[in-house]
């Protein structure tokens, strides 16, 4: 999977540009983490690529084909949302089950086929035992897992991560950060991170793009930010949030 | 402890004299010649018509109460638009004024001599003193109650729910059927409750463009003030228990959701 964002550009009811002309090209298997201050365009973008909103120019490409008129579901791209999302009136294997569940008859697998690959993703987050609990009987860590499942069960092409980790404490935020890398090496698949947290950003991804007001500043790994920063704001960004 | 006792003896009191005698005095006013006289007044063919009428008003006026009170929350809610602050404000006209002007209104613009009555009326359509015009005002009167109720709900039950299902490759019609809906559905049981209360019992709006033909366009409301005024008292007690009925019945209802909502809400 190769995605190419574009020259892609966004305003809202003919307001400053939130989306500024932004090109960037993913690798196979790459974990991207989009870098920036709060307001600075990061889950308008998420947005763009998962087609929840329609950007006013610019293409995205996904393995040499044009998906920028393609609805959001024939996408697939798993999305984690930053408030989760989880469907309250379902239990945690209905959520997990819900991408497999709208599928079309003839493309939808058997029921026990379905309950088969349920219970693996829960294996998968370790909640095995929790599948027929509501996520208000959840922790907030069980939950963002249960999101990452959820997400996974539709064999994304790529994940979408925006904040998953923000609503955590610290030490829970640590050891997730470190399985859901692993989640995402395990199943081989590309993932695109957002958060404005640096050392998150780098503990993560192979590369990060640093975003300022609507705007990519640079691309690249840790050191090569630090050592060569494109801009005075990358500099000065990076430099914050170290000290 | 004193205040206590005075304030729920009062709140007593206040609700037998004003809630349980006149519903008592209409079933003993009903049954006052015996049963044998309500029923033959029940089944009276101008009451039977009336009753009819009511009831087939409500399952008009109802489901479309439904199907624009969500279109509507589901619009306010989820997009903006111009106008859209004029609809939150105009959705709520039906309740600020007096039904029996919203009638004169209904007949000044779909009567015979007003604009769209005027111009259907060389194509042999008329729109008052029929069903239709009975059924215009009543869905007049009755929309904002679904919409009231359904809007606070769709508003906190928020977009992220939606959108997600949206990516996990879910059509409109499927994010609607598993995911909106589920989140509203009592306070769109209860809208539909109170529309439903409300299209049975409308009696202001209704006299005006009913026409007043009757065993043909007299709903019970109707029909049971003209036989009071008939001097036909026993009648018209007896037709007013069997609409007290119909309300008591959509009043249990009511009080079954009340008692599921709580419960389901324990375990979301
Ligand atoms: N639907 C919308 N309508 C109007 N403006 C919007 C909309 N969505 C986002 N914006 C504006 O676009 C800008 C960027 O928002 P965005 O949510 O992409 O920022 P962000 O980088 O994700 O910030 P944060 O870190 O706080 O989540 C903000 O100024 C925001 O007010
Ligand atoms: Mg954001």
């Amino acid at each position: 999977m190769s995605l190419e964002i574009a020259n892609v550009s966004k305003s809202f009811d003919g307001a400053e540009a939130v989306l500024d002309d932004v090109s960037l090209a993913m690798h196979e298997g790459e974990f991207l983490a989009l870098l920036g201050p709060s307001g600075s365009g990061k889950t308008t973008l998420l947005n763009v690529v998962a087609g929840l909103t329609r950007p006013d120019r610019g293409r995205l490409v996904l393995d040499g084909e044009d998906i920028t008129d393609r609805h959001a579901g024939a996408r697939r791209f798993g999305m984690v949302f930053q408030s989760y999302a989880l469907f309250r009136h379902m239990s945690v294997a209905q959520n997990v089950d819900f991408g497999l569940r709208v599928l079309p008859r003839a493309e939808r697998p058997p029921k026990a086929e379905r309950d088969a690959r349920v219970r693996e993703l829960l294996d998968l987050i370790e909640m095995g035992d929790l599948g027929a609990r509501y996520p208000a009987q959840l922790s907030g860590g069980q939950r963002q897992r249960v999101a990452m499942a959820r997400a996974l069960a539709i064999s994304p092409k790529l994940l979408l991560l925006d904040e998953p980790f923000s609503a955590l404490d610290a030490q829970v935020r640590q050891s997730l950060r470190g399985s859901v890398r692993e989640l995402q090496r395990k199943v081989g698949v590309a993932a695109i991170l957002v958060t404005h947290d640096q050392t998150e950003a780098f503990a993560i991804a192979d590369r990060v793009a640093v975003m300022n007001t609507g705007r990519i500043e640079q691309i690249g790994t840790e050191r090569e930010l630090r050592d060569a920063p494109a801009s005075p704001f990358v500099r000065d960004f990076l430099k914050a949030g170290a000290g | 402890m004193m205040a206590r006792a005075v304030l729920i003896a009062l709140a007593l009191a206040f609700s037998v004299l004003f809630i349980v005698l006149p519903v008592a005095a209409i079933f003993t006013r009903a049954f006052a010649d015996g049963p044998g006289a309500w029923i033959a007044a029940v089944t009276e063919p101008e009451t039977l018509a009336a009753i009819r009428l009511t009831v087939l008003t409500a399952l008009i006026v109802v489901p479309v109460n439904i199907v624009f009170g969500l279109a509507a929350a589901w619009a306010i809610a989820r997009f903006r638009f111009p106008g859209r602050r004029a609809l939150l404000v105009l959705i709520e006209v039906p309740f600020a004024i007096s039904p029996i002007i919203a009638g004169l209104c209904f007949l000044l613009v779909y009567g015979a001599y007003g604009p769209v009555g005027g111009a259907l009326q060389p194509l042999g359509i008329q729109l008052m003193f029929n069903l239709t015009g009975i059924v215009l005002v009543s869905l007049f009167v009755t929309c904002p109650f679904v919409m009231r109720e359904v809007l606070p709900a769709l508003s906190v039950s928020g977009e992220d729910e939606e959108h997600a299902a949206l990516t996990l490759g879910a059509s409109g019609w499927q994010v609607f059927r598993l995911v909106t809906l589920p989140n509203i559905t009592w306070p769109l049981v209860y809208g539909a409750i109170l529309a439903t209360a409300r299209a049975i019992g409308e009696f202001g709006a209704v006299s005006v463009v009913s026409g007043a033909i009757r065993g043909q366009t007299m709903t019970l409301p109707l029909q049971i003030e003209l036989l009071y005024n008939d001097y036909n008292t026993t009648a018209a007690f007896a037709a007013a228990t069997v609409l007290a009925l119909l309300a008591l019945v959509t009043l249990v209802l009511r009080g079954i959701v009340d008692a599921i909502q709580p419960a389901r809400g324990a375990t979301p």
